[in-house]
């Protein structure tokens, strides 16, 4: 009985909230987004209700590789969809060249005279191989090599001895002869990873080239040297065996046991929010090692053709992307690095940044960004790179030949790609 | 006064009415779940077994499906390296931590039904406890009691175990990486599993054991049979119709072991692909690689396998009951 | 009766110690959960509960991680749980007692098809469930995960073997002769017959929807509709560049499962004498 009443009576409450937001006249807008693009929407919230006071924003926020698989299901059959879903960069160009997102093109968006005002390579990566465009960048993360000044100056390192992948692993030696318990890197397979995926010629793809040869193996100098560095890192012990996001990886800088760390401009956000404040001052930022210059992380909104608020979606994430005030605000509150040119032009681009010891860093994060190429994209990327990892974890911990690794990965992908 | 001719008639309806609501009840109460099982089981899986046959990525809606005949389970059989070793994976990790479950709650129903009096309830209730909560919940709790360097094992380990007179020599000094290694991550899913389901089959041992006539110990234990004799001897070989019950959920819920790891390491699978089984292979197939035809035709093999170590289990009981 | 001799207090010497084992990532939940993310970090880590302020600012943590969504939350897992359990306990009885108290064509043939489902995995069904669900749009709908399990097979098991244990066929001849239809005697003679069962049947359709993870984790997406499993999978972190609130997250954690223990507590005896009873003929 009880029960009944109680859902009956849920049942009535939920008429009544479907009833209200009819009556108000406000058109409900949903914005699927994972972290932490989720919190730049937040921060927009009251700048876009005060844009649209009709609209009635809706954030859904799901865990980074949910949301991916979540669109990637709702588009499969055209239901569950948003009226916009934020795209992760490394999920773009898969997501342009199936159907289900909205060509921003063509009518009514004409997205094409937007584009000139975007950092180039985030235009080439949501563009589908047939042309079609469909997500405007939020934000980007140009590659950066962090750095704790303090442990490399106590063991008499010069930052720019790791600017070289020779000079990178000798001053992880001296580091640790200085202090044993200091890592280089949180994981060789990091090093890995930033090499393979860097110094790219444009229009080739990490894995594929446009015409669909697989690029691994032993032939290719990327991959051997990718493979390479990481087998000499983890020989000389200088790796933590830490994965990212995990809460080793976050003691690791709080206590000050690694002393190098690649990733994206927008890791000093988190650094400074809450991963290690207490670090304050002694972090540094360079250029990447052998003058690479890599994306590292990066989101898009896109619009599902199954929206049924195709038109305010548009305002909505044409606002959030081009208007300068916003991006500068989510850069500030977020840490976001704008995606839109103009926004460099702030000042506070021009600041320096006292979590990393009064370093002019976003100069050098501005020049980095211009430098990145769009990567090109094929379907079994992933499929790809799952084949890949198993094969270097063989090579970093049972000293598997990497020339033998590096072919049986290829083999591995042609089988799946050839289909 | 012709209301005995009203009567009659309606007499005469209502027998044809009782008649016939007599026959058909039957089929009406049992009816909604065979409508189910077709609307919700059985046309899903047809329809999985079309897809199987196809190839699709799912992106491009129900107009997208290539129809590619045998050739995904060609491809799975005669290529698909990362499948076969997700199977194997998947099958140690379900002898590890399957075993175990057995191993324990076997005895522990034993001792319960037999040498409990009031506290058979309270005890039962215990190792049960684990089974009412929640996979989502309980991994995020045993992921931070995993935590290789402030969770509460490595701290029994290094500071409490470790200065231990003798257990000292045998335990590692260093931090045990329970989630980072990839020797150690079967093992640490294993314990989340055997202690969500060693209560579940103790009950099912304890249903057994009430099945066994109480006269039969009795007259053991005038015998002089000791407690380990009437164990061996009488409730073992009684068990084996239960056992073989238990062993079969065992099998079937382990070969398709999903949450537990997914939750515990992540749709990666964790280090090496170590906590890799192959549910979670065929999720990643189809909800992160788009290959749905894949992902259903790894459905329909896992499917056979599990079907065929049923049929093994069942083989080797027969021979025991022959034996 | 039991003399206490060195093998028999070894034996419960281990029954205790496994019990605690048992007891052990349960008490820890609870330790998180009253402490902040800092302490649950630190090495040592935390041995026994934190404060009061402590647990209202670990509150203060999940609503607002929750975006203040978690009794809706809440509420929606009780509303699943709920009509999967009131379904379950009708459909799931009225085909039990089919099974157990007719004789007709073909009855064994069917009754082995229902026990047979029982062996389908269910991972065999993840992907075409989900889009079948597309299908007929019930994505995000409660209705999704109660309607297709409302008879289950466990469950018409269940009852049937309690209504043949526990009801004499002779009580069906006695109420058609008082000119009971065959539904009438369902509804006013067997259902309050068989109370202890169906007790058993609901707690263990509560527990089970409640809990569940992987078709929930398909089915729900929007904040509204979401449920207590996906919202703590959302929060979690994982590979995500959240920060994690540990102790909002524990303290969630500890709200989902802590109804469920407590009915369990109060209900131990009868759930698992009903699950033994039940499955004792299997």
């Amino acid at each position: 009985m009880k029960a009944r009443t109680l859902i009956a009576f849920g049942l009535a409450a939920a008429a009544i909230t479907g009833l209200v937001a009819a009556q108000g006249g406000m058109k409900k807008i949903s914005i699927a987004a994972f972290p932490s693009l989720d919190e730049a929407v937040k921060i927009a919230m009251p700048a876009l209700k005060k844009k649209f006071p009709n609209y009635e924003i809706e954030l859904v926020a799901l865990q980074y590789g949910d949301h991916h698989q979540a669109l990637t299901t709702a588009l499969a059959t055209g239901q569950g969809l948003h009226d916009i879903e934020a795209v992760e960069i490394g999920f773009v160009g898969k997501f342009a060249e199936g159907g289900g997102l909205e060509d921003l093109n063509k009518a009514p968006y004409n997205a094409k005279a937007l584009k000139a005002q975007f950092v180039d390579y985030t235009v080439g990566q949501a563009t589908a191989s047939d042309g079609r465009y469909i997500g405007l960048p939020a934000d980007i993360g140009p590659g950066t090599t962090f750095y704790r000044k303090d442990i490399l100056d106590n063991a008499g390192v010069n930052a720019s001895e790791l600017t070289s992948w020779e000079g990178y692993i000798a001053a992880g030696k001296k580091i640790q002869a200085k202090n044993p318990k200091i890592f280089l890197i949180n994981s060789a397979a990091s090093a890995a990873g930033l090499i393979w995926r860097s110094n790219i010629p444009a229009g080739e793809g990490i894995f594929f080239s446009k015409d669909n040869k697989v690029l691994v193996g032993p032939d290719s100098a990327r991959w051997v040297k990718a493979f390479t560095v990481a087998k000499q890192i983890r020989d000389a012990k200088l790796d933590a065996k830490i994965g990212e996001w995990s809460n080793e990886w976050y003691e690791g800088f709080k206590g000050g046991t690694v002393a190098t760390q690649f990733s994206g401009a927008w890791l000093q956000g988190h650094f400074q929010n809450w991963m290690a404040p207490e670090t304050k001052g002694l972090w540094r930022v360079q250029d990447l090692p052998d003058g690479a210059y890599a994306p590292w992380g990066g989101s898009f909104y896109t619009i599902p053709t199954a929206s049924k608020n195709k038109k305010e979606a548009w305002d909505i994430i044409r606002f959030l992307t081009t208007d300068r005030a916003q991006q500068i605000a989510a850069f500030k509150g977020n840490g976001a690095f704008p995606a839109l040119k103009a926004a460099w032009s702030d000042t506070s681009f021009n600041e320096a940044v006292p979590f990393l010891g009064g370093q002019k860093a976003r100069l050098l994060w501005k020049a980095a960004a211009q430098k990145i190429k769009p990567l090109d994209v094929n379907k079994y990327d992933s499929v790809a790179q799952t084949i890949v990892e198993t094969q270097l974890t063989a090579v970093l911990d049972e000293g598997k030949d990497i020339k033998a690794a590096l072919s049986e990965a290829r083999a591995e992908i042609e089988k799946r790609a050839r289909r | 006064m012709n209301s005995q001719t009203t009567i009659k008639q309606e007499f005469h309806f209502g027998r044809f009415y009782t008649r016939w609501q007599r026959i058909l009840a039957p089929y009406v109460f049992i009816s909604p779940f065979f409508i189910l099982f077709l609307v919700f089981g059985l046309f899903p899986m047809l329809f999985s077994i079309y897809v199987s046959m196809t190839s699709w990525d799912a992106i491009s809606g129900l107009g997208g499906m290539k129809f590619v005949g045998l050739d995904n389970y060609r491809f799975l059989f005669l290529e698909d390296t990362a499948f076969w070793n997700s199977v194997k994976q998947t099958a140690y990790i379900a002898l590890i931590s399957g075993l175990p479950q057995h191993l324990i709650a076997i005895p522990l129903a034993f001792i319960i039904h037999t040498g409990m009096k009031k506290m058979q309830a309270f005890v039962t209730a215990i190792y049960f406890a684990p089974f009412v909560t929640s996979v989502a919940a309980i991994a995020a709790v045993f992921g931070t009691l995993y935590s290789e360097r402030s969770g509460v094992l490595n701290w029994l380990v290094l500071e409490v175990f470790n200065k231990i007179p003798l257990l000292n020599s045998i335990i590692p000094d260093d931090p045990i990486r329970w989630l980072g290694d990839r020797h150690l991550v079967p093992i640490s899913i294993s314990i989340l599993v055997i202690w969500r389901y060693t209560g579940w089959n103790t009950v099912l041992y304890l249903a057994g054991l009430q099945a066994i006539s109480q006269d039969l110990y009795e007259a053991a234990e005038v015998d002089g049979a000791s407690r380990f004799e009437r164990f061996r001897y009488i409730t073992l070989p009684l068990l084996r119709p239960t056992m073989f019950t238990a062993f079969t959920f065992t099998i079937i819920g382990n070969m398709q072991l999903f949450a537990e790891p997914f939750l515990l390491v992540n749709t990666s699978g964790g280090v090496a692909n170590s906590g890799r089984t192959s549910v979670m292979y065929l999720w990643d197939n189809a909800f992160n690689n788009l290959l749905f035809g894949d992902a259903a035709t790894q459905t329909w093999v896992l499917f056979a396998i599990i079907i065929t170590l049923t049929i093994i289990n069942n083989q080797i009981f027969a021979r025991l009951r022959n034996d | 009766m039991q003399k206490l001799t060195l093998g028999n207090a070894l034996i419960y010497g281990l029954i205790l110690f496994g019990g605690l084992l048992m007891a052990f990532p349960l008490y820890f939940m609870l330790v998180f959960a009253t402490q902040s993310r800092e302490t649950i970090f630190s090495f040592p880590p935390p041995l026994v509960p934190g404060s009061i302020d402590q647990i209202v600012s670990n509150y203060n943590a999940l609503m607002k991680m929750t975006d203040n969504t978690f009794w809706r939350v809440f509420y929606n897992s009780f509303y699943l749980a709920s009509m999967a359990t009131i379904t379950t306990l009708f459909f799931c009885s009225l085909a039990g007692f089919g099974f157990a108290m007719y004789d007709f064509k073909g009855k064994n043939a069917l009754f082995a098809v229902v026990v047979a489902t029982q062996a389908i995995p269910a991972a065999l069904n993840l992907i075409p469930f989900y889009l079948v669900m597309n299908l007929i749009g019930w994505i995000n709908q409660p209705r999704a995960l109660w309607f297709p399990g409302m008879a289950s097979a466990f469950g018409i098991f269940l009852t049937r073997q309690y209504i043949q244990s526990a009801i004499p066929r002779e009580l069906m001849d006695a109420a058609r002769v008082d000119g009971s239809t065959e539904f009438g005697m369902f509804w006013r003679i067997i259902l309050p017959l068989i109370r202890p069962a169906l007790g058993t049947l609901g707690l263990i359709t509560f527990i089970g929807v409640w809990n569940e993870f992987v078709l929930q984790s398909l089915i729900f997406r929007s904040p509204e509709t979401r449920t207590l499993q996906t919202l703590i999978r959302a929060i979690s972190g994982g590979t995500t560049a959240t920060n994690v609130d540990y102790g909002g997250l524990m303290m969630g954690t500890a709200i989902t499962v802590l109804p469920l223990l407590i009915i369990f507590i109060f209900t131990s005896r009868q759930l698992i004498t009903g699950l033994t009873a039940g499955s004792v003929k299997n």
